[in-house]
């Protein structure tokens, strides 16, 4: 067996997965270790890939060459286009999938890499050689050699699971055993360490569910595919269900609210506000007469459904107790009982833009480790931390994506710069270029990037290649094709948009509000040749139709761009610059920004102490 | 924390001859200085607890003077940082005796405004305040005073805050939608986003009506007296800044060529320029003095143009009223206890004829400085005149009293009535929202801080979530 790896995964879940093939693809040796690898890809709480910003990132991470769309079409039991009421630019791809599946698609993409290794065992320890990471140990005392690892650990670093207001159990998730000889090793390196905790709700047999008492949810009949470069057979759509609990939940959450390990004092760690506990829930809101609940189904060959908006970590009888109150749920059995998790994170502050630990080059965190939630934001991290992994092997500069290409981009850069206080999950408004990152552009954003770094596979250029041509065909199209008042005054009429006297540009019509993409092209005496797919015609619609208002989002991307060019050293005597005010030299001096536009996304930093900062290293480099 | 910074020090009160001089002390060496000046640490008096002590050469222990010493300790000081408060006796020679010896104890000498840029830098005040102080310091009139009071007193800070807080909750509603499309709660109307757009468009435009009138207020407005010669400009001119002789300060040095005072009239500032002080008979002087009238004429706020009551207006007069400057004109009767014999009385008649439907044409008044009489009318026309926004405001709104304030007030409301726009014309609300973060960050320029209160802060206080 092979000992020494350009690449060292450590951990197989959305971030290791992602991480390992990204390094495989961009054709170093890797080697994927993790503790059971019928595991890798594991959906460890709700079988759901997507949602708004979220769905974006999905879509990302496959533009980037990645696994999470193809596993996510693949194993796809119900698809919704959230939002789809509103604009395109913020349309959020979400899909339900079964549990089972994805993971073996996930393995089934990661087999097919021919420079990536997989091995079953849990990392131990870090073989440390005068103070630089060189490897990993395992528990049967196997050693592995590299000089670049990344390490994707999850919950797993000294993880406790609490049901109910014991002590807890120590565990990496339910039935695993969590990671303790690895968090020991890393406290060794003097890393800053924190607790962070998320919760699960409990699942239940979907044969004791009376669905009559229940809201049937489709979903939508659109032929959206997440990855952009592959086709996978996409299984059957089943409904999900959605009931609420009511004043019979209150009173039995708040009976025994002192039972629960949040409430109890078990529980240090802090929690994500937009993820409440069901506890949460009926402390923070007592007046809200009822609460959404969503049954969601676990797959295609079981009964068994996830219970979403019901994470708990009160004991199991009292969930039994709180679930029977529920319409629909009056008999039902559980078949997992809900929990809370605490576990160890690294402030994100200790990492630059790759990913990479700023003490330890060459060490690698992405996921849950770095104090975020969501497999979709793991993902994101775990392909930007593989990459750079690998570009550090090749001796290649940072593989770093702006705020203005990917909400990618934006993740790792609030991580850096913000930090965190509570387990960190991606919004829509959290992203300051929304116009600009949309899911249906992500391959134009993001392919182009990987492709040049040599990231894609042959058939995944070629497929990119394929895309951009067609996308570019039509909209040279609308800009060169007009329509006469006679031709659209119908289509005008039925949209409520004034006529129009003489020849316009169906560039310009397309700007009109309702007005169709599909309908110009249906009304034009010379329309494009061939059939024209509907996820490319959506992609130049939207960015036609909104070009002003996206070109003002990169008229403001480039401004700033202006600001990242004024690159600050990482040295900088902060404390010393006495025109800039206490709070933000203190910040500035433990991020130690790498431009003036990231300095001015310090919580803290006022726009007068960035026009004092620059001044000040003025100052500094004409004294120098 | 404080360690890398020096202590400084400075006379706070005007340098000269007067009773009392004050000597302020910041930093962290603040307590040491003192202790260093008033013979050691046991006569180092308690925070807040005025003492008198002996104030000492730091070197030969001689004695400086006699002082009342009151100490703060940061960050409850003007500063954030520990101060002292040294009031010793005025004049030339002890105030700087007094510095000296600081400075030889320990601290630096401060910069100009060094003082206040410390309470900035330590969040004591936001930029608006710390500008305020300034106005205070160097107010000239109780229009002037009262607007940098309400300043100082986080007048314009509170509303451009309380803004910026409507347009962060605008900004977090459109989240909610956007962000938790499959929460249980309903969409807020469109409507209602739209209304708070109107509402939020709507206070601005208050806040922007003080400002052009509100930046005169710091240099004062430019009121010119013009007419022919033998007009009474200057006797008016005399008689006016007579008037308020105790308040009216000549200004050496400002202009050479043209005779200009500063005079505060119903409380508000102006600069009187007298244009007759120009006229002189002889050829090229006449010729430049024209040209600087003109040059006066162009800036000026107001124009005071004077005829005799007893003179019919000439083709000269008609002429530069119809066309020879662009601000609004008072046309001021002058010698008017002439014009009240009797005989006069037809001319009168005809002269209001031939001004009558001039625009720039604001008003008439009679005066005679021979009798006082209406000569008190000037002084409450003008302020009515020039300052009307600030005259006719509710008392509690602030005025703004620069170009800053103005500048990106003036930003913020074309951004989020962009936004009303947009949303009333169909655009997606996502998009529209790209002008209220433009907005929002007009509004953190102003004030020079950023508030921690954030859009998902605001929704996860106010929306349950939890799908």
């Amino acid at each position: 067996m092979r000992s020494r790896y350009d690449v060292l995964v450590v951990g197989g879940g959305h971030a290791g997965a992602e991480a390992a093939a990204a390094a495989a693809r961009a054709g170093v040796r890797t080697l994927l270790i993790s503790p059971d690898l019928s595991r890798i890809g594991q959906m460890s709480c709700n079988p759901a890939i997507g949602g708004v910003a979220k769905g974006v990132v999905a879509r990302e991470v496959d533009a980037l060459g990645g696994v999470m769309g193809q596993a996510t079409d693949a194993s796809r039991i119900q698809f919704r286009m959230l939002n789809r009421s509103k604009g395109p630019a913020v349309w959020g791809p979400r899909a339900q999938c079964d549990r089972s599946m994805y993971p073996t698609v996930v393995r089934r993409v990661l087999d097919s890499l021919p420079m990536l290794d997989l091995f079953q065992e849990m990392v131990a320890d870090l073989l440390v050689d005068s103070g630089r990471v060189v490897g990993v140990r395992t528990r049967g005392g196997l050693e592995f050699v590299s000089e670049c690892i990344v390490i994707t650990t999850g919950t797993f670093l000294r993880g406790r699971i609490h049901v109910g207001g014991e002590a807890g159990v120590e565990a990496g998730r339910a039935g695993e055993a969590p990671s303790v000889e690895l968090a020991e090793g890393l406290d060794r390196l003097g890393l800053e360490v924190a607790r962070f905790k998320t919760g699960t709700p409990p699942r239940v047999d979907g044969r004791t569910v009376d669905y009559g008492k229940t809201e049937r949810q489709d979903g939508d009949a659109l032929a959206y595919r997440f990855a952009a470069y592959a086709q996978e057979v996409v299984p059957d759509q089943l409904p999900c269900w959605i009931t609420y609990s009511g004043d019979g939940l209150k009173d039995v959450v708040t009976r025994n609210l002192q039972r629960s390990a949040l409430y109890g004092g078990e529980i240090a760690g802090r929690g994500p506000r937009y993820c409440p506990s069901i506890e949460d829930k009926i402390v923070r809101f007592p007046d809200a007469p009822r609460h959404q609940i969503f049954l969601e189904p676990e797959g295609l060959n079981t009964s068994e459904l996830y219970v979403n908006g019901l994470s708990t970590s009160l004991p199991a009888e009292v969930q039994l107790e709180f679930m029977r109150t529920i319409p629909g749920l009056e008999d039902v059995v559980m078949t997992k009982v809900g929990y809370a998790i605490e576990y160890d994170y690294f402030p994100p502050h200790q990492l630059n833009h790759s990913l990479e630990l700023r003490k330890h080059p060459g060490l690698f965190l992405a996921g849950q480790i770095n104090g975020t939630t969501g497999y979709e934001e793991a993902a994101g991290q775990g392909i930007v931390a593989g990459i750079n992994a690998a570009m550090r092997v090749r001796n290649e500069g940072p593989f770093v994506l702006e705020r203005d290409q990917a909400y990618i981009g934006v993740l790792i850069d609030d991580l850096v710069t913000r930090g965190v206080d509570e387990p960190y999950r991606l919004f829509t408004s959290r992203a300051e270029f929304r116009l600009l990152l949309r899911q249906d552009n992500a391959p134009r954003r993001l392919g182009a990037l990987a492709r040049d770094r040599g990231l894609l596979t042959g058939a995944q250029s070629e497929a990119l290649n394929r895309r951009i041509a067609e996308e570019d065909r039509i909209m040279v199209w609308f800009g060169e094709t007009s329509l006469g008042p006679r031709d659209v005054a119908g289509m005008l009429e039925d949209v409520g948009s004034s006529p129009i006297h003489q020849k316009m540009r169906a560039v310009e019509l397309l700007k009109r509000p309702r007005v169709s993409a599909r309908s110009l092209i249906g009304l034009a005496e010379e329309p494009p040749e061939g059939e024209l797919a509907d996820e490319i015609l959506a992609a130049v619609e939207v960015e036609l139709k909104y070009a002003g208002y996206v070109e003002r989002e990169r008229a403001r991307a480039e401004r700033l761009r202006g600001q990242a060019a004024f690159l600050l050293p990482d040295d900088l005597p902060y404390m010393e610059f006495v025109t800039v005010s206490w709070e933000a030299r203190e910040k500035l001096s433990t991020v130690r920004p790498g431009s003036l536009a990231q300095a001015g996304r310090i919580p803290g930093v006022s726009p007068a102490d960035l026009q004092n900062l620059m001044l000040e290293v003025r100052k500094l480099r004409a004294g120098a | 924390m404080t360690m890398d910074v020096d202590t400084i020090v400075s006379l706070s009160t005007p340098p000269g001859e007067g009773a009392l001089a004050v000597v302020r002390l910041s930093g962290p060496l603040a307590r040491s200085v003192l202790a260093g000046i008033v013979g050691g640490e046991s006569a180092v008096p308690d925070v807040r607890c005025p003492a008198l002590r002996r104030l000492v050469d730091p070197e030969s222990g001689e004695l400086i003077d006699e002082a009342i010493v009151t100490r703060y300790e940061g960050p409850g000081s003007y500063t954030g940082e520990d101060m002292v408060e040294l009031s010793c006796h005025g004049g030339w020679l002890i105030s700087e005796m007094v510095v000296d010896a600081c400075a030889r104890a320990g601290a630096r000498r401060a910069e100009r405004g060094e003082f206040t840029r410390r309470a900035y830098l330590h969040g004591k005040l936001d930029l608006v305040q710390a500008e305020a102080i300034a106005d205070l310091i160097h107010a000239r009139s109780r229009a002037m005073h009262r607007a940098a009071v309400v300043q100082m007193e986080r007048g314009l800070s509170r509303r451009v805050s309380a803004l910026r807080e409507r347009l962060v909750h605008l900004e977090a509603l459109l989240a909610h939608h956007v962000d938790f499309p499959e929460e249980d709660e309903p969409p807020v109307p469109l409507k209602r986003v739209i209304a708070a757009a109107t509402d939020m468009v709507e206070d601005l435009d208050v806040l922007l009506a003080t400002a052009p009138e509100g930046e005169l207020l710091r240099e004062g407005a430019l009121v010119v007296f013009a007419g022919r010669p033998n007009a009474g400009k200057s006797s008016l001119y005399n008689a006016l800044i007579g008037e308020e002789r105790a308040i009216v300060t000549e200004e050496p040095g400002t202009t050479r060529d043209a005779l200009e005072a500063v005079a505060q009239m119903g409380g508000f500032p102006f600069r009187l320029v007298d244009t007759a002080g120009l006229r002189d008979p002889s050829g090229r002087i006449e010729e430049m003095g024209i040209e600087i009238a003109r040059g006066y004429l162009g800036r000026a706020d107001a124009i005071l143009y004077c005829i005799p009551a007893d003179e019919e207006p000439s083709r000269e007069d008609v002429e530069f009223l119809s066309k020879g400057a662009s601000a609004p004109i008072i046309l001021v009767r002058t010698k008017s206890d002439l014009d009240e014999r009797p005989e006069a009385s037809v001319r009168k008649t005809g002269g209001e004829v031939a001004v009558s439907g001039i625009d720039r044409l604001v008003g008439h008044v009679r005066v005679s400085v021979e009798t006082g009489s209406g000569l008190d009318e000037l002084p409450q026309r003008l302020p009515e005149l020039v300052y009307r926004s600030i005259v006719t405001a509710e008392p509690d709104v602030p005025v703004l009293t620069r170009a800053r304030q103005s500048r990106t007030l003036r930003v913020a409301r074309v951004e989020v009535d962009a936004f009303r726009e947009g949303l009333e014309s169909g655009l997606p609300a996502e998009v529209a929202a790209t002008h209220l973060r433009s907005a929002e960050s007009a509004l953190e320029e102003l004030l020079g801080t950023v508030s921690v209160d954030d859009v998902l802060d605001v929704v996860f206080r106010e929306f349950c979530i939890g799908k």
